[in-house]
């Protein structure tokens, strides 16, 4: 990598920004920190940054407003740190637009593979050019609307199919059930949540080897789906 | 003032009455004879119909017919010739007798008749003033003792009545009689009829041994809230039929009032609960908050000792690691403590939503990762699982928590396994796995808090995750239990009732 990815931490507890900076520095970023909601946001403006490292647990405001402010002009990946008591902090903050959590305590290894995970979406080589997606023995063709799986045609009925796509667009994101629902069946079926959770083992089933251990359709519970590559 | 005694006619004896009547008869008779002279007879018969009209204004009707008779005899005998004598010379005043009769008698009934409805429209205004008062202090009513107070005054003052409130008890199986107006004796199965019913129970029989007769249902909107017993002492008579309506009024005020003070009650408890729950999670996720940031930071840190360039003596670095270790274990902790305060400080919030179980079931094994500690899981869930309706953040505790436990005890690289099937009206599944087993003699136990299978066995651990499974699964309407595997090992078992799934229309493909 030529240029350095640019990391805006905003977190308010001195030494977690501490070690956060360093696991970050480690796999080569430069690294801006912000204390308050106040400073992150100037900050986000004045340092266009490729990730933003977020804990919702500000004390001069709600994290969620941060995001949906940030959603209003850019879309850098967000990545939020979130204390397990705050599950509906949390998927609000996904709902706004953050595309990954973490929940405290985490540690260094996992922190690390997640900001890898959302930099590297970031280069336009590996997402949006092609329209092919292998993972494991599937290969998706969202030009053809073709899903094979060991070279054998699956077939997939209109709402598995687009399921699929989205799924398959976000790599790596988490969407929640909301999301999802919205995608799919649009705003009317919100509530029907047990429909998703049919389609999405109708997709495990048709294309993971082992539907109740699968490892690209990955569940978030109480949260929403993960496309794992 | 009883509302039964009106006007004057119950104030005069009937004896006095009587002679009243004889005496104006008496005195139209003296003070016409001077006149007899000067006017005609038929002036004379006006005469008397009015003083039988007179009569039937003031002293009632029987006292009217009494004086009409008197006047027709008084007439023939001190005034149609032969005088003094009942026999007629002229058969023409046979006329005016029967006319004269018919007149009086006639004046008589409308008379009475008049008085009658006068007499009726003061009561009515009196119980519609009666009436609109009690619905005015019952609406101003705090406690249910007030409002039976206000009932029981009204009762007393507007019928001479003696009457108590029963109302049921917080499982609609009893009715408790809730005040007595100087200990009314009241018929209990009676009271029961009505309050099933909803129908007003009269009883004429037991009002002889001084019960209460008169049984109203307390009608509300939603149910009925209780029953009014009414016993009527004075009047041996029983209740009249006028009064019916009027204790119906009184019973259906007496209910809304009662339904307004539920409802209020509700509404308090409400709102206590609320805020009580609101001020218990929030010190929660405080102190979840205050207990965590410090352990993010000790694992965190322990963690970049190893990025330290250049790198650490591996002694340092050892350290590092026990240091992470024994801080996530603290977190771990810390997390099983929270949770148990949260399911144990009483209901607990559960967002359940229809799911398929193999989701949560994945999500677990994937989230446990190197915890499993190499132990593959084998799942054989039923493929003809129906949705199940349960809170996954929850149950996915309850599958980590024992697959946890499971590659804690069981010795290294063997297989755990977790089936499901359903079992009529319940999914039982089960985790089975090759260690020690369970401590026969104390084996349910081990679901109490703070109870752990072997108290000297140098597993890390407080005896909390079963608890905080069994609150779960109890929560959910399951049930959980420790069992030895046939063949030996451990196997835990819980279920959940399948409920009605909702119906997922399969897609035109």
């Amino acid at each position: 990598m030529t240029t350095p990815a640019r990391v805006l931490i905003i977190e308010d507890e001195k030494q977690i920004r501490r070690f956060v900076r360093v696991a970050v520095e480690e796999e080569g970023c430069q690294v801006t920190e912000a204390e308050t909601m106040a400073q992150g946001l100037v900050q986000a403006g004045v340092r266009q940054p490729d990730l933003l490292i977020l804990d919702l647990g500000l004390p001069d405001g709600n994290g969620i407003d941060l995001i949906h402010n940030l959603r209003g002009w850019s879309d850098v990946p967000i990545l939020i740190l979130s204390a397990r008591s705050r599950e509906n902090d949390k998927i609000d903050a996904l709902d706004a637009g953050a595309d990954d959590y973490l929940i405290k305590p985490f540690s260094v290894g996992e922190l690390r593979a997640r900001v890898r995970a959302l930099l590297r979406r970031r280069s336009p080589t590996s997402e949006s050019a092609s329209p092919v997606i292998e993972f494991g023995r599937v290969v998706v063709d969202l030009s053809r609307r073709l899903v094979t799986r060991e070279g054998e045609t699956m077939h997939l009925t209109p709402i598995e199919y687009r399921l699929l796509s989205v799924l398959v667009g976000h790599p790596g994101k988490v969407l929640t059930q909301r999301n999802l629902l919205r995608e799919i069946w649009g705003p009317s079926y919100s509530e029907s949540s047990h429909y998703l959770r049919v389609y999405v083992s109708h997709l495990r089933q048709k294309l993971e080897d082992d539907p109740t251990q699968p490892e690209y359709f990955l569940t978030e519970t109480g949260v929403g789906y993960r496309f794992q590559p | 003032m009883p509302i039964d005694t009106s006007f004057g006619e119950e104030n005069v004896s009937a004896a006095r009455r009587i002679a009243l009547t004889v005496a104006a008869c008496a005195g139209v008779t003296l003070l016409a004879t001077p006149l007899l002279g000067y006017l005609d007879l038929a002036n004379i018969v006006m005469l008397f119909l009015l003083t039988v009209l007179v009569i039937a204004v003031k002293l009632g009707r029987n006292a009217a017919v009494l004086a009409s008779v008197l006047s027709v005899l008084c007439f023939d005998v001190f005034f149609v010739p032969p005088r003094f004598s009942l026999a007629v010379s002229n058969i023409q005043y046979l006329v005016t007798f029967v006319v004269m009769l018919a007149t009086a008698l006639t004046t008589t009934h409308f008379t009475s008749v008049l008085r009658q409805r006068a007499q009726e429209a003061v009561k009515r205004e009196q119980r519609t003033l009666a009436l609109y008062q009690l619905a005015r202090q019952l609406a101003g009513a705090m406690t249910v003792g007030q409002v039976l107070d206000i009932a029981g005054g009204f009762v007393l003052s507007q019928l001479n009545a003696r009457t108590a409130v029963l109302v049921p008890d917080d499982d609609h199986k009893t009715l408790d009689p809730v005040q007595f107006h100087g200990g009314l004796p009241i018929e209990v199965h009676l009271a029961r009829i009505a309050f099933e019913s909803g129908e007003l129970v009269r009883n004429d029989e037991v009002r002889a041994m001084g019960y209460a007769s008169l049984y109203f249902p307390l009608k509300a909107s939603l149910r009925v809230r209780g029953v009014l017993a009414v016993a009527f002492v004075e009047h041996a008579d029983g209740p009249r039929d006028e009064t019916l309506p009027l204790l119906e009024a009184l019973a259906s005020l007496v209910a809304v009032a009662l339904e307004r003070l539920h409802y209020v009650e509700v509404a308090q408890t409400a709102d206590l609960k609320m805020q009580t729950e609101r001020l218990r999670s929030s010190i929660l996720s405080a102190l979840s908050h205050d207990l965590r940031t410090p352990l993010t930071v000790m694992v965190g840190l322990a963690d970049s000792l190893f990025l330290v360039k250049p790198a650490l003596p591996p002694a340092a670095l050892e350290t590092a690691q026990a240091l992470h270790e024994h801080a996530e274990r603290l977190a771990g902790l810390v997390g099983n403590l929270l949770d148990m305060a949260r399911l144990n400080a009483g209901d607990v919030i559960l967002r359940r939503e229809w799911q398929p179980l193999e989701e949560v079931v994945g999500a677990s094994i994937k989230l446990l990762g190197t915890a499993l500690d190499g132990h593959p899981v084998n799942t054989a869930l039923d493929a003809a699982l129906p949705l199940l309706e349960f809170d996954s953040v929850l149950i996915e505790r309850v599958l980590c928590n024992l697959l946890e436990n499971a590659a804690k005890y069981s010795p290294a690289q063997t297989p755990i396994a977790l089936h499901a099937r359903q079992v009529g009206s319940v999914v039982e599944v089960s985790l089975l796995d090759h260690g020690p087993g369970f401590p026969g003699h104390r084996r349910n136990e081990l679901f109490n808090m703070f109870v752990r299978g072997q108290a000297e066995s140098g597993r890390p651990g407080t005896g909390l995750g079963l608890a905080i499974c069994k609150a779960i699964i109890e929560a959910h309407g399951g049930t959980i239990e420790a069992d030895d595997r046939p063949g030996g090992g451990a196997l835990v078992r819980f279920t959940l009732p399948v409920g009605n799934p909702p119906s997922v229309e399969e897609e035109p493909s």
